[in-house]
């Protein structure tokens, strides 16, 4: 069994998201996780992959809902609208921050983790393609400004 | 005195980010440019006078690591400032990071970390 790293995460997107783009955790409400995590899919979100290899292998997803992809741009680069590109590379930037955060929690013994540049992959593609024999946790992030969803699929070496 | 930097980041967002950072600083800042690898910002490096570089580490085409170690292999820019902001967390590739005479900035950073850094650079020169 593995262990969870979910808290850990937890604590790094609260930081990254507080850090960089001003929002603020809300007190997690009592939501069923799976349910919370399965309805996500079916609205317009916009998702950021980013795979790493090293220590462990996998990937990392971070979705956003409407208000929150529409924030984090605005709100990293104070501006009242965000461009499309502009949103989708902040998205991308917060992923790649976070995951950059999280895969030093695989590593042992010398041996690290290296990420690869995020990407953004669209509503309906199957992200988790090509994890399935991975570990997978799944959980959500109340902010101020919206939610994130995420995602981490890993399988040490 | 001006100083002119170089800020090298795959990603143009955290370059506007870390753009928008310095202009709130306060300097006397002179001309920001911007590069998306380590290859380009050498060669932006060869075409303008730059005195502080702002670097991230992973980044496609040449990492930030590698245009470190070709910047103090050229004796010009052996003690030019160079400040590496990046996640990264392993102690021994930071530690390498700062035998070359670099500074380091961990992601995430408040305005205030980057402006902090800065400023020592600034008082130093």
């Amino acid at each position: 069994m593995e262990k969870s790293f979910q808290n850990e995460i937890r604590k790094i997107a609260h930081k990254t998201f507080e850090v960089t783009c001003y929002m603020f955790a809300l007190d997690e409400m009592e939501m069923d996780e799976e349910s919370l995590i399965s309805d996500h899919t079916t609205e317009e979100t916009v998702s950021s992959l980013v795979t790493f290899q090293g220590a462990a292998e996998g990937g990392m997803v971070i979705s956003a809902d409407e208000e929150l992809f529409d924030a984090i741009a605005a709100n990293m680069l104070g501006i009242d609208v965000a461009t499309e590109e502009e949103k989708e590379g902040a998205l991308c930037e917060i992923a790649n921050i976070i995951c950059g955060n999280t895969v030093p929690l695989f590593a042992k013994d010398g041996n690290i983790c290296i990420i690869n540049p995020p990407k953004i992959i669209k509503n309906g593609e199957l992200y988790s393609d090509g994890f399935e024999q991975f570990y997978e946790e799944s959980f959500h992030v109340s902010l101020d400004e919206g939610t994130a969803y995420i995602s981490i699929f890993y399988k040490r070496v | 005195m001006e100083i002119n930097i170089l800020v090298v980041d795959d990603s143009p967002i955290m370059r506007k980010m870390i753009i928008k950072t310095i202009r709130l600083c306060g300097l006397d800042i002179g001309q920001i440019f911007e590069a998306g690898d380590g290859k380009e910002a050498l060669e932006k490096m060869q075409e303008h006078p730059v005195d502080l570089l702002l670097v991230d580490v992973n980044m496609p085409v040449m990492d930030g690591i590698e245009m470190l170690e070709r910047v103090r292999h050229d004796p010009k820019r052996k003690t030019m400032p160079v400040f590496i902001i990046s996640t990264e967390s392993n102690p021994k590739r930071i530690e390498f990071i700062k035998s070359q005479g670099a500074d380091f900035l961990h992601k995430p950073f408040t305005p205030e970390d980057l402006r902090g850094k800065i400023l020592q650079i600034v008082e130093m020169q």
